[in-house]
């Protein structure tokens, strides 16, 4: 059965490739459309490539191929909110990376140019289940080969991980500006009890308010700027004759709310920042890489503003804090009320997505937000909800068939299609397996 | 911390009965099958498992109703619970000794606890050929470092190929300003030189141990004569060669893999485990037929150019290939991915289709084996040390969470303790804080410092 | 007419002009301080006394003491004397840029940092020395430095330090990792050879490295290092003894000064602020067999239990720790750091009741005086006055084996008393004088403190310093 499955997978594939119109029927599955409860001897009919009906006792329209799932189970396919995927090949060397461009302001960068539909990440990261990546053009932690990172890094786009080129990846190009609100960098000279012995060694450290003063030049840096960028923004719309200045022309989507700000803010202060800079400036923003939020974490859900979670696989930032910390941060945003995603915000781990989210379920995360956190949630952050995110009728049919869970370490994904076409799930990894077992 | 002694070892001394029995749960031995049943413990052993056990009177019965037992879980590779990691400005550091800066504070030992973790192998970096020698401790927490420290298991020394201790040898690896000075660069710089470093290595002490040889030898014909200079460098590097003293050996490309095995087939080195070892399924069979082991990680890769090839299934090539393969964490900084090694044990069920017993052997048995410390450890058998976990579900889930842990018998992790601590945490924290802020107001008139 | 004079005319004569002569030039000068309260520290007080001094060295004590005429008075009405106070792990009479050395940079004078005093500054633009490549390049070992061969007279801390009560100091050099010997000196003298009391109290070894770069780079490849260094005295000792014994067939060993310092050390100075790192060195000093006293101890608090059994002297590091100025305000300290603030300044008291024997240091601290006054902070806290002075005076003397010369008001011993109006602890005493072998010193004004550094704890003037 499971051979046939196959064949029948990869003729489909081949079809794909032929370009053919990409409608199927997939048969008698456990279906889980995220929106509702799971669907027992379901199917689901795609018709050029979007979901034209989903439920149990569905017949095929027409000539579809006829996908036999039984005993397998079929989910939206998942969403990384934040990674430099194609942008980032070997962390360590900087040839291969695209993060982090010099300079504090650039918001014209656009990170969906520069993903390479080629890098090896792409088929090993959907082979776990995950069909779209918000590409981010800012530096990411741990990557020894970026550079410096500045204030605003770029526009980040949403790419679907399958196309020939970028352009065929694309979703949404603008989906996001990405901002790191800035942090207060107080360093030490020596270590403490060297420190002691030796006032010169602490003379060499940066005061607290130093550090302070320094962050505090940076807001006024970025409040400048977009004061400057609304400036350009009324004159042009004034029809003044300014010189084209690409960088507050990027700047305009923003400003008139089309495009959200993506503000990484991980501690309580600087979310506090951020959230009275968003106010101020009537600005449509999402918080990311949130770590910390302590007293802030009301006011977050107060205004709605959605979070976008990093990995919960660190340790705890304090000595004294709670050995699980990290884990039950997700069940504390969502009993707050705070809608959030989940963003790998790395290449090296992003097939583990789903375990950031299924790592809070034991930790007090029911697990149908820990679902929704990779799929309905993240399509609802950026604004493609309305096509993508979940299995209901019109959406477009990014589906992912697996043999259990795709939040459990064990599952399978057997089968993926993005926008109703299959994709191979092949990839280096499953070619050097099979090559290597081979190996007399 | 043994400042957190106090509230810890006041709910331990609960728990010192004489005999404990872990009853009704699922029981997963690794070695001997898996089924519902019981243990028993005395004396810091496992005296009695199985389906039924005789339960004495006035045994501490822990309920393990509907939860999962498995043995202690064992890191061969962690770098954790050290005040310094690694002595990179010579290529061979054999001299130094990690176990002496064993820090029995160090938190990550209580949080590798409380992820499962019973025994580690703490290492030496990898900025040499030839690195320092490691320390095999339990996380017995609330012990100093003495009491840490694994004492049965043999020692071992570390080593390490490939771009880490080739980086300073070159002018483009040196990342530090100002040390980018020819003078400063260290040999070798190619991984021609990293093979050089270590023949040249073994090859001073063969001579240093017929030195000594011959010293002895005079001296019993009644010959006087100066002793050799003893050579602290060379002295656990003898060790090897006679088998003393194990080799952790870390690496990734094959080529690289396939030299070190070579030499070690020249200087007839036993007792090696090869570590990260990325590339290893490409020479499992060459591994495999020397009997060395094998420890890496479940699915890292890309992040140097020689991971470029790594691949999740690595694990399940080698061991299919026969080769006996553990999976560790490299934690360094904190104790991470050490708590979740049950999640990564289960990625070999993924990626390779192994069963249940051989992914937790990786995390249990297997790695016991290579520390040769099975000893006592790494499965649920009588006779060994009672190092157990009880986790609440299948211990290969991700929905999975520990809830108690036995080292030695004696519990060290309980969560709902560890839960009803926190508040007194707090509590006493803020008691302490207002303390220091009466002290320092009353020592202010006299003071006259700006505070 | 021929007058014969008697004998015993002339001899009587001769009597009274004897006693109208100057004495001559080897003369025996008398000191007295009368009526005064002593705390001799190796007995009980004596409320009200007489110590005489002769030639720098104290003659008598007690309640009844025979003052010559010729003794020069002080009315000690209302005084107390003290034996003089001893820092036990000191920088004072040394050069400043030998001693600060260690500014530049934990790895070793690479780095340079952007403000800098301009004396560390002149340290840190050493000559490039070559890169150590293993222990036979003797990293940082200055074993044949001796502190003795550095005294300076005319250190002008060493009047703060007088006026503070102190007459004693064991000077370490403080460069590189094995430093070189110490001294202990008396903080006055016309000569830096009149200062020195004992040339060998120690051998000063350090675990961050400093005065040079590569091996070894960690505490722990610095353990090693010493490890074989002391091996290779051993060695040498050995091969010098083979040689002695047989100059035609032994090719004759090489002198290496650096391990003639090694051989000459009566006892080594490890670091040792916590448990942990004491453990580290107790095993350290049995490997090195080589009797250990460890310094910078701060939990001393916990570790007394395990200093007494090992038998191991320490000199307490007496900056307790506070909460930084410059603190994050939303930084929260751990449990850890809170535990250590509040107990460190308990642990004299901890260590007086384990029956450890201890000394203090003015390592850290701005002034001489913030000795005296953290040593009260924990008398509020529990100690004993009595076990505080032992701590600056007779067991000080003990750790580095001067207890027959220094550390207590008794006969026999060196002049070195401070002479107090109240009690030496209490904030409103000032010390009115100290003796220095014999030589009374008054005290002078205080010295201009250096304008704080940015983020360092600027030292505040106008402390209340008395004249």
């Amino acid at each position: 059965m499971r051979t046939i499955r196959c064949l029948v997978f990869a003729a489909l594939c081949l079809a794909a490739r032929a370009g053919e119109n990409n409608s199927f029927l997939l048969r008698n599955a456990t279906v889980h459309p995220v929106s509702g409860p799971a669907i027992e001897n379901a199917s689901v009919l795609v018709i050029d490539g979007r979901i034209a009906e989903v439920g149990p006792k569905v017949a095929p329209r027409g000539k579809v191929k006829i996908i036999e799932a039984r005993g397998l189970h079929v989910y939206p396919g998942m969403i990384d909110s934040g990674s430099p995927i194609g942008l980032a090949e070997i962390a360590s060397v900087r040839e291969t990376v695209d993060t982090g461009e010099l300079g504090d302001f650039n918001p014209q960068l656009r990170a969906l140019i520069a993903v390479n539909p080629s890098s090896e990440h792409i088929p090993v990261v959907r082979a776990n289940g995950i069909t779209t990546v918000l590409a981010t053009p800012g530096t990411t932690a741990g990557a020894r080969g970026s550079a410096t990172s500045g204030l605003i890094a770029g526009q980040a786009s949403l790419v679907h991980l399958d196309g020939w080129t970028w352009e065929e990846m694309e979703i949404r190009r603008s989906a996001a500006m990405q901002m790191t609100w800035p942090v207060i960098q107080s360093g030490r000279g020596g270590p403490p009890d060297l420190e002691s012995l030796l006032p010169g060694l602490a003379a060499r450290r940066t005061t607290f308010a130093e550090a302070r003063r320094n962050q505090q030049m940076q807001v006024r840096k970025i409040q400048d700027f977009f004061d400057a960028a609304r400036r350009y923004q009324k004159a042009k719309a004034a029809g003044e004759a300014i010189p084209p200045d690409l960088r507050y022309e990027a700047m305009i989507p923003v400003l008139e709310g089309k495009v959200p700000l993506m503000i990484t803010a991980s501690r309580e202060r600087e979310i506090r920042e951020a959230l009275e800079f968003a106010a101020r400036e009537k600005l449509r923003i999402v918080l990311a890489g949130v770590r910390q939020p302590g007293k802030a974490l009301d006011e977050i859900a107060r205004r709605n503003i959605p979070v976008v979670l990093g990995t919960t696989f660190v340790t705890p930032l304090e000595e004294d804090d709670p050995y699980d910390e990290p884990f039950t941060l997700p069940a504390q945003l969502h009993k707050a009320g705070v809608k959030f995603c989940f963003a790998s915000f790395g290449v090296q781990f992003a097939r583990n997505l789903p375990y950031q989210a299924a790592q809070a379920v034991p930790f007090g995360l029911p697990y149908d937000e820990a679902l929704k956190s990779v799929t309905l949630n993240a399509a609802q952050v950026w604004g493609i909800d309305s096509e993508y995110g979940s299995i209901e009728k019109g959406k477009f049919a990014d589906l992912i068939v697996t043999d259990g869970d795709p939040l459990e370490i064990r599952t399978q994904v057997k089968m993926m299609f993005i926008k109703g076409a299959p994709v191979d799930l092949e990839s280096k990894h499953t070619r050097l397996y099979k090559r290597y077992m081979a190996r007399p | 911390m043994r400042l957190l002694i106090p509230l810890l070892v006041l709910s331990a001394a609960l728990f010192a009965a004489d005999v404990t029995v872990i009853q009704n749960g699922t029981i997963h031995t690794v070695t001997k099958g898996t089924f519902k049943g019981s243990i028993v413990i005395r004396d810091g052993k496992i005296a009695e498992v199985g389906e039924k056990v005789m339960t004495p009177a006035g045994a501490r019965v822990v309920d393990a109703t509907g939860k999962h037992v498995i043995p202690g879980i064992i890191d061969a590779h962690t770098h954790i619970a050290l005040d310094s990691i690694n002595e990179s400005s010579v290529s061979v550091s054999s001299m130094v000794s990690v176990e002496e800066m064993l820090n029995p504070e160090s938190i990550s030992i209580y949080r590798a606890l409380a992820g499962g973790v019973t025994v580690c192998n703490s290492m030496h970096g990898s900025a040499n050929a030839i690195g320092g020698q490691n320390v095999v401790f339990k996380m017995r927490w609330g012990a100093d470092a003495r009491g840490l420290v694994f004492d049965k298991a043999k020692p071992s020394i570390k080593m390490a190929l490939g771009e880490n201790p080739k980086r300073q040898g070159s002018p483009q690896g040196l990342q530090i300003p100002g040390l980018q000075s020819p003078q400063n660069l260290r040999y070798p710089g190619t991984r021609l030189g990293v093979e050089d470093v270590i023949r040249d290595a073994f090859t001073r002490a063969r001579a240093y141990q017929r030195e000594w040889k011959d010293y002895e030898a005079r001296k019993a014909r009644g010959e006087k004569a100066l002793p050799p200079r003893r050579d602290l460098e060379l002295e656990p590097l003898v060790e090897v060669l006679e088998g003393k003293r194990l080799v952790h050996a870390h690496c990734y490309r094959a080529d690289e893999i396939l030299m070190l095995l070579r030499v070690f087939d020249d200087f007839n080195i036993k007792g090696v485990t090869f570590q990260h070892v990325l590339e290893g399924y490409k020479v499992a069979r060459e591994i495999a037929e020397r009997g060395h082991g094998a420890s890496t990680f479940s699915d890292w890769w890309s992040y140097k150019v020689e991971a470029y090839d790594a691949i999740p299934y690595n694990a399940a090539i080698m061991h299919r290939k026969g080769v006996l393969v553990s999976l560790n964490s490299d934690d360094a900084g904190g104790a991470e991915l050490m708590r979740r090694l049950n999640t990564e044990a289960a990625k070999v069920m993924k990626y390779g289709g192994l069963s249940e017993d051989e992914a937790l052997a990786m995390v249990t048995i297997n790695p016991a084996k290579q520390l040769q410390i099975d000893q006592w450890v790494g499965s649920i058998e009588a006779g060994k040390d009672a190092d157990l976990v009880i986790y609440d579900k299948h211990p290969l889930s991700i929905y999975a969470k520990v809830e108690k842990v036995f080292i030695d018998g004696r519990q060290y992790f309980d969560r709902d303790e560890d839960m009803s601590r926190r508040p007194k945490l707090e509590a006493e924290k803020e008691g302490l804080r207002r303390k220091l802020q009466d002290q320092q107001k009353q020592a202010m008139p006299q003071n006259r410092r700006p505070s | 007419m021929r007058k014969k004079f008697p004998a015993t005319m002339l001899a009587a004569l001769a009597a009274v002009l004897l006693a109208w002569l100057p004495a001559p030039a080897e003369s025996v000068s008398w000191t007295a301080i009368r009526d005064a309260r002593i705390v001799p520290v190796n007995g009980p007080v004596i409320e009200k006394g007489t110590v005489l001094l002769r030639n720098g060295v104290i003659a008598a004590v007690g309640a009844q003491v025979d003052v010559p005429a010729s003794a020069w008075v002080i009315d000690g009405t209302g005084l107390t004397v003290y034996p003089g106070l001893i820092d036990a792990m000191s920088t004072w009479g040394l050069p400043q840029t030998a001693a600060a050395a260690q500014t530049a940079s934990a790895r070793g004078g690479q780095q340079q940092p952007q403000q800098q005093p301009p004396q560390q500054q002149a340290q840190a633009q050493q000559p490039a020395q070559a890169r150590s490549r293993g222990p036979l390049d003797r990293p940082g070992t200055f074993s044949w430095v001796k502190a003795a061969d550095l005294v300076q007279p005319g250190d002008a801390r060493l009047g703060q330090a007088r006026n503070a009560g102190f007459t004693t100091a064991a000077a370490f050099p403080r460069q590189g990792i094995v430093a070189g010997h110490g001294a202990v000196i008396n903080l006055g003298g016309k000569t830096a050879g009149e200062m020195v009391v004992a040339p060998d109290a120690g051998l000063y070894l350090a675990l961050r490295p400093s005065g040079y770069t590569g091996f070894p780079s960690t505490p722990m490849g610095i353990m090693a290092y010493f490890r074989q260094l002391w091996l290779d005295a051993e060695h040498y000792r050995q091969a010098l003894a083979l040689y002695a014994a047989d100059p035609v067939n032994i090719p004759r060993p090489p002198y290496d000064r650096a391990l003639e310092g090694i051989l000459g050390a009566k006892r080594v100075l490890l670091p040792a602020a916590d448990p942990v790192q004491m453990e580290r060195m107790l095993k350290l000093a049995a490997d090195l067999k080589t009797p250990a006293v460890l310094y910078g101890v701060v939990r001393g608090y916990e570790m007394a239990e395990r200093l007494k059994q090992s038998g191991t002297p320490v000199i307490l590091n007496v900056r307790w720790p506070t909460r930084e100025r410059d603190a994050d305000p939303e930084q929260r300290e751990s449990y850890r750091e809170l535990r250590i603030r509040d107990l460190a300044p308990t642990s004299p008291a901890a260590l007086a009741a384990a029956g450890v024997k201890f000394a203090v240091s003015s390592d850290g601290l701005e002034t001489p005086r913030a000795v005296l006054r953290a040593l009260k902070q924990s008398i509020d806290r529990g100690l004993k006055r009595e076990d505080a002075l032992r701590a600056l005076t007779l067991s000080a003397a003990e750790i580095f084996g001067v207890a027959d010369r220094l550390g207590s008001v008794e006969r026999g011993k060196i002049a070195n008393l401070v002479v107090a109006d109240g009690d030496l602890f209490d904030e409103k005493t000032r010390i009115r004088m100290v003796f220095i072998d014999g030589v009374r010193y008054l005290p002078e004004p205080e010295l201009p403190q250096t304008p704080p550094g940015p983020g360092g704890r600027g030292p505040t003037s106008g402390e209340g310093e008395e004249q």
